[in-house]
């Protein structure tokens, strides 16, 4: 069990390393919150889930760590798709390969 | 976080801001839960990091929200700005 | 316990939170300095957490991280979100820079005077908590020692701030309503509402109306387990607000007022505040002194020594009912411009 959490928590922290370059380096609004949308919310859940699998703790608490899980699985994606919307309402245009 | 930070000081647009306070805000959570094992009491720290996850996707909603509604009304505050600039 | 790496953790919060702070001052765009103050405050919360002071924690998270952000920017959608050039030249700069040195240095130089932190020789540590925290459980049986000084032993601040909000929310209520009846034609007619709502998305009104009932839930929740657990009356007063504001963003804010009218609104509020001050007055009907819950024993249910929770149980309700409805009621004010219509 202390195993299956450690592997998860560092394949949580590599996730969010990749959302991290991702966020700096891709050349546009669109593909960076491609990055940070799914990303974030995937390392998230992974490193909480390790949290589970690693600490000991009751019934009670890791039934609310899962409702933080749920709250982020479903909340996280959300907001990506209303800032995406927002972002395509204001008139950001997107990146094409052949300009600048 | 400390390059998401970077993103967030750098964007070249306000909904890039936004973006990396969001993931700034979903890694708080995460690091409120490592605060509350550190400590030992874990349960304390829970409360909070559910109430604060529940309020990070309020402000997100909220701010993509007036972006939304800028160009659907017709008076500008300032002519010639460019809305996400 | 190990010995646990505090300092570290606190150096690089307060690392973090400077930048943050200097980073939110210097964007020229409004929008994008008010969501990282929002950023700043949850930073300033993990210090708090760190500090072992969850109930602050708990308020600094909901209110400034959370409710607060939400406010500004309903404010700069009815303004505008772009600064002007400020006025002043270098010398001006220059003044301003030394003056505050100055007051900062000042300020500074009583930090040697301080005990150090934790100490226990400290009158704070000496005096005053050791009271507190011997006596709460042979007292009122709550173990939550925050929550007994804010609702029992210092029951009139907590009186006093719940008024504080109630005015704060009158306030605004009475500057920003505008009276329809009284509108004259000099007024600037509002922008016609566009035939197809921008905001509206199937996707965002789904995920809310999943959220909502979890998160008036969970306010509930810490409300009542304020006794036990980090929480009490303000911190769900808050989220409850939140879930109200949550309802009116994602939704039109139109259908949220159909649901609650104003009148509803601002009545509960003002019902807040009367159950705070009520449950004080009835103490005294009993034949105690004002605030005092143990004469409250003989029409509370249960037994005579757990009056005094019950009591603090009331008062906290009072407290989350005023509170969630006035983060509602600005929200409203400031996202319709009063007009209490059509907002963000």
């Amino acid at each position: 069990m202390d195993y299956l959490g450690y592997i998860l928590i560092s394949t949580g922290l590599l996730f969010f390393l990749g959302t991290t370059i991702g966020l700096l380096r891709f050349p546009d609004f669109y593909t960076r919150m491609h990055a940070a949308g799914k990303g974030d919310t995937l390392s998230t859940v992974m490193i909480l889930i390790g949290c589970i699998c690693l600490v000991p703790m009751g019934l009670l608490l890791a039934l609310k760590i899962l409702l933080i899980i749920n709250f982020i699985f479903i909340g996280s994606p959300t907001a990506t798709h209303a800032m995406m919307d927002a972002g395509n309402k204001a008139g950001a245009t997107p990146w094409r390969k052949d300009s600048k | 976080m400390l390059l998401v930070l970077v993103r967030a000081v750098k964007g070249p647009t306000v909904i890039d801001r936004l973006v990396a306070i969001n993931v700034i805000g979903t890694k708080s959570i995460v690091l409120l839960l490592f605060a509350g094992i550190l400590f030992g009491q874990l349960e304390m720290f829970v409360d909070i990091a559910l109430g604060y996850g529940l309020l990070n996707y309020i402000v997100s909603i909220a701010a993509s929200r007036y972006y939304q509604h800028r160009n659907s009304l017709e008076p500008e505050h300032s002519p010639g700005e460019n809305p996400v600039s | 316990m190990p010995e646990l790496p505090i300092w570290q953790f606190d150096i690089l919060l307060l690392i973090l939170v400077v930048l943050f702070a200097v980073v939110a001052l210097s964007i020229r765009n409004l929008m994008g300095a008010a969501v990282v103050f929002g950023a700043y405050s949850f930073m300033m919360c993990l210090i708090w957490a760190g500090m072992g002071a969850v109930d602050v924690a708990f308020t600094e998270a909901a209110v400034g991280a959370g409710v607060s952000t939400v406010f500004v920017v309903s404010t700069l959608y009815n303004t505008s979100a772009t600064m002007r050039s400020r006025p002043g030249g270098l010398a001006f700069k220059l003044f301003i820079g030394l003056v505050v040195t100055i007051a900062g240095a000042f300020l500074l130089s009583a930090l040697p005077d301080f005990p150090k932190w934790g100490a226990s020789d400290s009158p704070v540590n000496a005096k005053v908590a050791p009271y507190y925290i011997l006596n709460t459980i042979a007292d009122s049986h709550v173990p939550n020692v925050v929550t007994s000084v804010l609702a029992d032993y210092r029951g009139f601040d907590t009186l006093l701030e719940t008024t504080v909000v109630f005015i704060a929310c009158i306030a605004i209520y009475s500057i920003l309503r505008v009276d329809k009846a009284k509108l004259e034609t000099g007024e600037p007619a509002a922008a016609p509402v566009p035939r197809y709502d921008p905001g509206d998305s199937l996707i965002v009104r789904q995920a809310s109306r999943f959220m909502v009932p979890f998160m008036q839930l969970f306010a509930l929740y810490v409300i009542a387990h304020g006794h036990y657990s980090p929480g009490g009356g303000f911190q769900g007063g808050v989220i409850l607000g939140a879930s109200l504001i949550l309802l009116a963003i994602s939704f039109d804010l139109k259908s949220l007022l159909r649901q609650w009218s104003e009148k509803t609104l601002m009545l509960l509020v003002a019902a807040g505040v009367f159950l705070y001050a009520a449950v004080g007055l009835a103490c005294m009907f009993m034949g105690g002194d004002y605030l005092d819950y143990v004469f409250l024993d003989s029409i509370l249910p249960g037994e005579k020594d757990m009056a005094r929770s019950h009591g603090i149980l009331l008062v906290e309700i009072g407290v989350g009912i005023t509170v969630m409805f006035s983060m509602i009621a600005i929200h409203i004010n400031l996202a319709s411009n009063g007009r209490f219509d059509r907002g963000l």
